[in-house]
C-alpha cells in the first residue's frame, strides 16, 4: 500500500510523468477515489467528536470565565456587570490566601511529580528488562489496584494511616512509638496527601516509560558493550537518554492533574494542607462563584501553559522514538 | 504527504468553529439565572394518582426514610411512605452543611423536598425555589410545635415544615480534657489541645462560634469589621485545628474515636452515641451560650409529585416516627404529642431539654438564623481555608 498518495499514479507512468491513454482513465478513477477531492462524507465523520470537544470543554471554559469577569451570576436576579475585581486582587492583593495557596500547591505537585517519576522509572526498568516473559503479567498486577474506585482507594488509605490504622499498629508493635503513642504527621499532613498522591499516580508514569523501554532498539545496548561502555556508562549514555520521552510525558502525567487536585487532601489532608483545588470546590459550594472561577480560569491557564511547554514531548510515538525491534 | 481529512477540517477551521460556539455561549451565557415565580398552594394540579411519583430529595446523610435501601441506621421516620410506594421511588442528593445545600438546590432545581436548616429559608424562598405547604394534607400538622412553626413561615405562608432540633457545642473527651479549660468555645482556641481538635467545615457556624468568642452583639447579623475580626480569630485557630470535618460519621466520629482528637464541634447525636458506649465524653455548655439549629422540610417550587411529597413528610413527622428520632439520634422533635415517658434515655431527654422545643431560642442559646451578609461570609471563610 502506497504510504503516499500519487505514488502509485507515478510508477504506472513509469517515472516519467507522461501517461498512456488507458493510463489516463485509470488515473481519472483513481484520482475519484483518492481522497485529495472534496467528500463530505468524511467531514460528518469528525462532526460529533467535534461537537463533544467544543461543547463539553471549550463551552463550559467560556462559562466559567463569564463568572469569572462578573458577566454571569449563580444567584438569581444578581445584577450583573463587567468586573476584573477578582482577578486583580487574586493576582496583586496584598499576600492573597489563594495566590498563596496556589504556589503551595504547585509546590507539593512539583515535588509528587519529581518523586513519582524517580520511583516509576526503576519499576519500568524492571518490568521491560528484568521480568522479561512475565513483565505484562507485573504490569497488570501493578495495575490492579486501579480497577477500583479512586474515592475507595483514598478512603483506604484515611484508614490505613489514622491513628488506629495499620501503620501505627506497626510503629507500636516494634516499639518506635509508646504503645498510646501515635505519629503526628502520618495523617491530615502535606506528607500525607504527597503519599497517597504518590501512590495513585506511580502505575500511570510507570506506563510510558515502560512503552519506551519496550521499544528501545537493543542493539544500541549492545554496541555500548561491544565498545567497551560499563553497564552503568551505557545507562547513562543510552538508555535513560533514550528513554526521556517517556520520563517527560510521565512526569506530566501527574503533573497536570495533580495541579487540580482536591479529592485526596479532602479526606488525608488537615486543615493547612488543602490545595488550589479544595479553594476552587470550596467556592463552588458557596454563594460565590466569580471569584472560584478566577481560580478555575487561573489554574485552566497554568494547565495550558504546561501543556505547551510540555506538549512536544506528549506528541512523541513512545514507540518509534526509540526504532527498531527488540532483539 | 496529502492528509484529506486536514482538507476537510483544517485546525483553522476547527477553532473558528470553536470560537462561533464559543461566542454563541457567550451571547446565551451572560446574566443570571431568573428568579421563578413561587406557586400558591391551591393551584390546580393533577390529582395524586397521575403523579410520577419518583421523589427527589435533598438530604442529610442517615436521615433517608425508613425502608429505603440507603437507610442504614434503623430510622423508623418515612417507613409509612415506603410500605406504600417502596423505598425504590426515592433518591437522595447529600448535603455537609447548609451552603452547601442552598448552592445544590439553586444549581438544580429539581428537588422535589428539601430538608436544609431554617437559617437559609428566606434564600430559598427569594430565589424561587421553594413553594408553601398546604397544611390541610399533613394529619400531624396540628401537633407541631407552634412557636417552630412561625419559625418556619414567611408572609404568614408556610414554608417549612420543622422536624428536627438541636444543639451545637464541643464535644470533648473528659478524660484527656482538663475540666476547667472547657468553659467556653475558647478550648477551641486553647494551645494546649493543639493538633487535637477539630471544628466543623460549615463556615458560616464557625464565624458564629468567633463571633460568640469575641463577643459581637449580633452573632447572624455581623458587620465587615466583625466579619474580619472573626476571620482573623478562626486563621489563629486554624493551626490548633487537626482538620475541619465535613462527615460526622467518616470523619468526625472515626477520629473522635481511635482518639485523633479529643475535641471536636459536634450535635447531640454524637455525644449521647459516645456517652452511650460508655466513653467519658462532655458536651460542653459554653460560657458564652451553645448555638441550636431548627431542620425541616421544603417543597420544591417545581416538584411534579406535590401530593406525594405532603404524605413523605407526614411519614416524617407523625408522632412514633418522632418518638424514634429522638431515640435513635437524640435530637429534640418537632411534635409535641410526643410521649416522652417513650423515650429511653430519660436523663439526655432532662439534660438537654428534649421535651422543650422553646429551648432552642433560651437566653444561653443562640439559634442559628438567616445572615444577610452570607456571601461575605463565605468569602471570609474561604480565605481562612486557604491561609
Amino acid at each position: 500500500m502506497d504510504a503516499e498518495p500519487g505514488g502509485y499514479r507515478h510508477r504506472l507512468a513509469g517515472g516519467s510523468g507522461l501517461l498512456t491513454g488507458q493510463e489516463a482513465t485509470l488515473e481519472r478513477s483513481l484520482t475519484k477515489t483518492s481522497g485529495r477531492r472534496w467528500r463530505p462524507g468524511r467531514g460528518f465523520l469528525v462532526l460529533p467528536p467535534l461537537l463533544f470537544v467544543a461543547l463539553l470543554i471549550f463551552a463550559p471554559i467560556i462559562y466559567i470565565a463569564l463568572f469569572s469577569v462578573g458577566l454571569r451570576s449563580n444567584v438569581p436576579g444578581a445584577e450583573v456587570a463587567f468586573s476584573l475585581v477578582n482577578w486583580e486582587s487574586f493576582l496583586f492583593g496584598d499576600n492573597n490566601p489563594f495566590r498563596a495557596r496556589f504556589f503551595y500547591s504547585m509546590k507539593v505537585a512539583l515535588l509528587v511529580s519529581i518523586v513519582t517519576t524517580i520511583a516509576a522509572y526503576p519499576l519500568a526498568y524492571f518490568l521491560s528488562f528484568v521480568a522479561r516473559e512475565r513483565r505484562y503479567t507485573l504490569l497488570l498486577l501493578l495495575l490492579a489496584p486501579f480497577f477500583t474506585s479512586y474515592l475507595l482507594r483514598v478512603l483506604a488509605w484515611q484508614i490505613m494511616l489514622n491513628d488506629e490504622g495499620v501503620v501505627t499498629w506497626a510503629a507500636r508493635t516494634i516499639g518506635l512509638i509508646p504503645d498510646s503513642g501515635n505519629i503526628s504527621w502520618l495523617i491530615y499532613s502535606t506528607f500525607s496527601v504527597s503519599l497517597v498522591l504518590f501512590y495513585t499516580w506511580v502505575p500511570f508514569v510507570t506506563l510510558p516509560i515502560f512503552a519506551v523501554l519496550e521499544n528501545m532498539d537493543h542493539r544500541l545496548l549492545e554496541a555500548a558493550q561491544d565498545l567497551g561502555a560499563s553497564r552503568w556508562t551505557t545507562f547513562w549514555r543510552i538508555t535513560f537518554p533514550l528513554s526521556l520521552p517517556g520520563v517527560i510525558a510521565g512526569f506530566v502525567f501527574v503533573l497536570i492533574p495533580t495541579t487540580g487536585e482536591f479529592i485526596t487532601p479532602l479526606f488525608v489532608g488537615g486543615a493547612d494542607n488543602q490545595l488550589f483545588g479544595n479553594s476552587i470546590q470550596g467556592f463552588f459550594g458557596t454563594l460565590d462563584w466569580n471569584l472560584g472561577s478566577v481560580l478555575a480560569m487561573a489554574l485552566i491557564i497554568t494547565v495550558v501553559i504546561l501543556m505547551l511547554v510540555f506538549g512536544r514531548f506528549l506528541n512523541t510515538d513512545l514507540r518509534a522514538t526509540t526504532g527498531g525491534d527488540k532483539t | 504527504m496529502n492528509r484529506p481529512i486536514e482538507n476537510a477540517l483544517s485546525r483553522r477551521n476547527f477553532l473558528g468553529g470553536a470560537v462561533m460556539l464559543g461566542g454563541a455561549t457567550i451571547l446565551t451565557g451572560c446574566g443570571s439565572p431568573a428568579v421563578e415565580e413561587t406557586p400558591d398552594a391551591g393551584t390546580s394540579r393533577p390529582p395524586m394518582e397521575q403523579e410520577p411519583g419518583e421523589l427527589s430529595i435533598l438530604e442529610w446523610g442517615g436521615y433517608e426514610a425508613g425502608g429505603t435501601k440507603a437507610q442504614a441506621y434503623g430510622l423508623v421516620a418515612g417507613t409509612d411512605y415506603t410500605e406504600q410506594y417502596g423505598g425504590n421511588s426515592i433518591s437522595y442528593t447529600y448535603i455537609n452543611n447548609d451552603d452547601q445545600a442552598l448552592q445544590k438546590a439553586t444549581a438544580s432545581n429539581t428537588f422535589d423536598l428539601m430538608h436544609p436548616c431554617v437559617e437559609d429559608l428566606p434564600d430559598y424562598v427569594s430565589r424561587g425555589l421553594i413553594q408553601p405547604f398546604d397544611t390541610e394534607l399533613l394529619d400531624s400538622f396540628g401537633e407541631l410545635n407552634p412557636f417552630l412553626l412561625e419559625a418556619g413561615q414567611i408572609d404568614g405562608k408556610q414554608y417549612m415544615i420543622p422536624w428536627d432540633w438541636g444543639y451545637g457545642s464541643l464535644l470533648y473527651r473528659k478524660d484527656l480534657v482538663d475540666e476547667a479549660d472547657a468553659t467556653g468555645w475558647e478550648l477551641a482556641w486553647n494551645e494546649k489541645y493543639a493538633d487535637k481538635i477539630s471544628l466543623w467545615g460549615g463556615g458560616s457556624t464557625n464565624f458564629e462560634i468567633a463571633g460568640l468568642l469575641l463577643g459581637f452583639p449580633d452573632i447572624g447579623d455581623p458587620s465587615p469589621d466583625e466579619i474580619e475580626q472573626a476571620k482573623q480569630k478562626l486563621i489563629e485557630q486554624k493551626p490548633l485545628n487537626k482538620f475541619y470535618w465535613d462527615n460526622e460519621y467518616g470523619q468526625m466520629r472515626p477520629a473522635f474515636r481511635s482518639g485523633t482528637i479529643d475535641i471536636a464541634y459536634s450535635w447531640q447525636a454524637a455525644y449521647a452515641s459516645f456517652a452511650g458506649k460508655g466513653m467519658d465524653v462532655g458536651y460542653m455548655q459554653p460560657s458564652q451560650g451553645r448555638l441550636s439549629w431548627l431542620c425541616g422540610f421544603l417543597l420544591g417550587s417545581t416538584t411534579e409529585n406535590y401530593y406525594h411529597a405532603h404524605e413523605y413528610v407526614e411519614s416524617f413527622i407523625n408522632r412514633p416516627a418522632s418518638e424514634d428520632l429522638v431515640n435513635l439520634y437524640s435530637y429534640g422533635a418537632a411534635n409535641t404529642a410526643i410521649d416522652i415517658n417513650k423515650i429511653e434515655n430519660q436523663a439526655l431527654v432532662d439534660s438537654l431539654n428534649l421535651d422543650d422545643p422553646m429551648a432552642i431560642s433560651g437566653d444561653d442559646v443562640h439559634l442559628q438564623r438567616w445572615m444577610p451578609n452570607q456571601a461575605a461570609i463565605d468569602t471570609a471563610w474561604q480565605e481562612v481555608l486557604a491561609s
